[in-house]
């Protein structure tokens, strides 16, 4: 768990060097991603998740689908925050 | 056909990369041979298929079957599924292969009632010709052409001492344009044994040639290699492009390297035959076309063309492109207050991120402004947020800068593109995916 939330935060850091987002500049598992006070939008949010499934799958060798049906239908968006988008990769790694 | 060849005599038809030279004499002399021999046993009118890739050799059978008012389905590829599936599909009851030096006619059955387009040629007494569609997605079509009709299009040219590179197939229709051209206008055709860069760039310096025709994904490969610093390209004239949307930038870049070529759109396609067209200037995109044959309207930004030589029919497939004699080409065109065309993208290619539309061209157009790409190629990926975004596959100029490449792009494109064009996705490849047609094969 810690590892994923890890790579979620150096991903996000290095995702910020793009957007320059001061809200981004020290991640934790409570910063807010997408939706509510989120600071990506639904763009940026794609692509941070094209990133974050590459380093998943170099850091475990297994390839996951982050956008998909499954990920919008759950009950607590899975990109809502560090926390649950760290929780839902382990779920997908564990399954 | 023969008899108007017949006047340019002495002249050069053909140079093929082994350094042969045949003059139109001798394709007419060797057209005859293959009526006497070959195609003796062949009835007028039958459909027969050429196993060959261009050469003097398959140009002359070609002519010869011609004056036969055969039924013509030249087939370039080298899979035997391939082959039989499109020999069975044109009702070929003969195929002639070329083997190193010599032809081999092979005999076919078709259990297949004949189709009526292919009866009503030879009732006509015309010869036909049938093409296939490249086929990305899906069967190939088979085109029937109307190849008498086709070939008279041509008869007009006025004669010409030109050098031309002989660069698409024989079985693609921009191929068989770039022949009849020559042939009509008795100029020289140069054969390439391959289509590498740095081949063809060898063969412009040593047979001095002044046309190539080509494509944008073909230009930007000579651009990469480098073969045009290599060998004296200074005999070029003009440049034609064609088959793909050609980016902005790219033509750009090809006129800062080449500043004395004049650079020349063309269009057509496989069912409406190539129109003849001028560019706006050299390092535009916009061009007109200029054909008394061929009408255009743009319909929901899509050209439609109709044209005197466009084909009868498909012999697999329904006419749904086709609305009352006009051909729906797929291609989304802007049209400036002058009256010029500029074609951006295939309406089939057009990403559509979150309702908002974005055409590959335009992305593409940017990235390859940057110093680190050589080339790249944008298609749709699909995600459950948006519905599609903009990805890219990149070729770069140093590999080791493949893990901060997402990053400077998405920065680069900031300045220059919509949001919701830049790319989501950044993957970087040795080699973009082009057809055997140097036509670039989105993904998706």
């Amino acid at each position: 768990m810690e590892k994923i939330t890890d790579i979620i935060i150096a991903a996000l850091q290095e995702f910020n060097e793009e957007l320059q987002e001061p809200s981004l500049e020290h991640p934790s598992l409570d910063t807010k991603l997408f939706g509510g006070n989120g600071v990506l939008d639904s763009l940026a949010l794609v692509s941070f998740i094209a990133d974050i499934e590459e380093k998943v799958s170099e850091h475990y060798g297994k390839n996951i689908v982050l956008a998909d049906e499954k990920a919008m239908s759950q009950k607590v968006s899975p990109f809502r925050t560090v926390e649950t988008l760290s929780a839902y990769i382990e779920k997908l790694l564990n399954v | 056909m023969l008899s108007k060849l017949a006047l340019f005599d002495q002249k050069i038809a053909i140079v093929d990369h082994d350094d042969r030279s045949y003059t139109y004499d001798d394709l007419i002399k060797r057209a005859l041979v293959y009526q006497k021999t070959l195609l003796a046993n062949i009835p007028e009118g039958s459909s027969v298929a050429i196993l060959s890739d261009y050469n003097f050799e398959a140009i002359a059978l070609f002519s010869a079957l011609y004056e036969k008012k055969a039924i013509i389905t030249p087939i370039t590829s080298t899979t035997p599924a391939e082959i039989n599936e499109r020999i069975a599909i044109a009702q070929c009851l003969y195929s002639i292969a070329y083997h190193g030096e010599s032809f081999v006619v092979t005999t076919h059955t078709n259990d297949a009632t004949p189709h009526p387009m292919l009866e009503n040629l030879q009732k006509i007494g015309d010869a036909g010709l049938i093409l296939f569609s490249s086929g990305s997605t899906g069967k190939p079509k088979a085109m029937v052409h109307n190849l008498s009709h086709l070939v008279a299009h041509y008869e007009m040219k006025k004669s010409k001492n030109l050098v031309m590179l002989l660069f698409l197939m024989f079985d693609h229709i921009g191929g068989l344009n770039t022949m009849l051209n020559i042939l009509s206008m008795g100029a020289t055709m140069v054969i390439p044994h391959n289509r590498n860069p740095e081949h063809i760039c060898a063969l412009i310096e040593r047979y001095h040639v002044a046309v190539l025709p080509s494509s944008p994904t073909f230009l930007n490969l000579i651009l990469m290699s480098g073969a045009h610093e290599r060998y004296d390209l200074s005999s070029l004239r003009m440049i034609t492009y064609g088959t793909e949307t050609m980016p902005e930038s790219l033509l750009n870049k090809l006129k800062i390297v080449f500043p004395k070529i004049k650079f020349l759109q063309t269009f057509g396609t496989s069912e409406t035959g190539i129109a003849t067209t001028s560019s706006k200037a050299s390092d535009s995109t916009l061009m007109r076309i200029e054909d008394t044959s061929c009408e255009y309207k743009i319909v929901n930004h899509t050209l439609w063309l109709k044209s005197d030589t466009q084909i009868l029919g498909y012999l697999n497939a329904s006419m749904e492109s086709f609305h009352e004699g006009w051909f729906d080409t797929g291609d989304l065109v802007e049209e400036s207050e002058d009256g010029f065309l500029r074609i951006i993208g295939r309406a089939k290619e057009v990403i559509n991120v979150g309702g908002q539309k974005v055409l590959p061209n335009e992305v593409e157009s940017v990235i390859l402004m940057m110093p680190e790409v050589q080339d790249c190629m944008v298609s749709a990926i699909s995600n459950a947020i948006t519905g599609q975004s903009v990805a890219v596959e990149v070729v770069l100029k140093d590999p080791k800068e493949a893990t901060s490449i997402k990053k400077m792009i998405r920065t680069f494109c900031k300045s220059r593109l919509d949001g919701y064009k830049i790319p989501t996705h950044v993957n970087v490849v040795e080699q973009t995916h082009f057809s055997e047609r140097f036509k670039k094969m989105r993904l998706g």
